[in-house]
């Protein structure tokens, strides 16, 4: 069933991802240049319910969920952000926006996806070289939160949930125009 | 999709009358509990692993021995896997909220920059942003999804560094360059 599902959930994101905005590279500039916030309210507002209902079902019922955190290299982890980052805002679109922009006939966003596939082989070419400067130094594992903080998982994503929560409300969503909408 | 038939006609990123809630918390709420219903289902939701699993497919198609060779695509492993089925359904998500939300067709080709004047330039910058967000996810192990979105989610370490350098060089980018149409 697992295939079915996940073809269920990448439909739920390509349509949620649409209705937002976040395929639009336009939106997404004017929220990178913090005229627009909405994309960040709502990945943060992703975040945050995401982050409370895992912890409490998981609370709840122990060990029913699939957890997998991804290693902490930190170097590599750091300087693949800053590219990232660059790219986003150079095209407007990143790894998954692109491809919900094809299912909207972008073609901008299949052009996204050609040199994401480059991107991809070129990486694949060069993991070897790049394996022992920037993955395996400063490698600490899978670490979470709660490996560092003595509380109980759960009170620390209602903690830092809720107060994402409270931000991302607070926050206006669209600066300087006095808009809180 | 019941969502994207709710929100029809509600234009981004301002409050659907008749709701409490504005878009960006509506769908950043429906999205958390997609990405947690992904987590107990099978997994963390996550999209740029598949850039690479592409690449191992298609040498495969043609000489399987490459990419047993490549110890980068022996490690990301078989296209047959949950993140592939998701990836598929985001085109799908995409197309049909458009559809059902009716919303205005989405622009062949949006120009965010000064610097992109024609189509040509703007596929320039769409290419090289879709290699450095793939290449740059790639290095650090996920993107937005499988970084920012799943990984802060979980509380891991390595989507709070990767998420907080996508925003710091994203944001210094995008307010370097000029501003387009």
């Amino acid at each position: 069933m697992t295939p079915l599902y996940a073809i269920l959930i990448g439909v739920a994101m390509g349509a949620l991802i649409q209705r937002v905005g976040a395929s639009s590279p336009r939106v997404i500039l004017q929220n990178l240049r913090l005229e627009n916030l909405s994309i960040i309210k709502f990945m943060a507002t992703t975040i945050a319910i995401g982050m409370i209902v895992s912890y409490v079902v998981d609370a709840a019922v122990p060990g029913v969920m699939h957890w997998d955190v991804k290693p902490t290299y930190v170097l590599g982890v750091a300087l693949g952000g800053l590219i990232f980052g660059v790219g986003f805002a150079l095209g407007g679109y990143c790894p998954g926006t692109c491809v919900v922009g094809l299912g909207e006939g972008r073609k901008d966003a299949v052009v996204a996806i050609v040199g994401g596939i480059v991107g991809a082989l070129v990486f694949t070419l060069v993991y070897t070289m790049i394996l022992d400067p920037l993955i395996k130094p400063m490698d600490l594992g899978k670490v979470r939160i709660q490996d560092y903080v003595a509380l109980p998982p759960i009170a620390i994503a209602l903690v830092l949930g809720g107060g994402m929560l409270a931000l991302m409300r607070a926050l206006p969503t669209n600066p300087g125009r006095g808009s809180d909408a | 999709m019941t969502t994207a038939a709710a929100m029809r006609n509600q234009p981004i990123a301002t409050a659907p009358s008749g709701s409490a809630l504005p878009p960006w918390a509506l769908l950043g709420l429906l999205f958390g509990l997609v990405g947690a219903a992904s987590i107990l289902l099978w997994g963390p939701i996550g999209v740029s692993g598949t850039y690479p699993r592409v690449i191992g497919a298609l040498f495969r198609l043609f000489d399987g021995s490459v990419a047993e060779a490549n110890p980068y695509l022996v490690k990301m492993g078989a296209l047959l896997k949950p993140e592939t089925y998701l990836v598929i359904g985001l085109p799908i998500g995409g197309f049909l909220a458009t559809k059902l939300g009716r919303a205005p067709k989405a622009p062949a080709c949006e120009m965010v920059h000064a610097m992109e004047r024609t189509t040509g330039t703007r596929y320039r910058d769409a290419f090289i942003g879709g290699f450095l967000i793939v290449f740059g996810a790639r290095l650090a192990g996920g993107c937005t999804s499988g970084h920012i979105i799943s990984g802060i989610m979980q509380m891991s370490i390595s989507g709070l560094i990767f998420g907080a350098a996508v925003f710091a060089s994203g944001i210094f980018t995008a307010k370097s360059l000029r501003k387009g149409a």
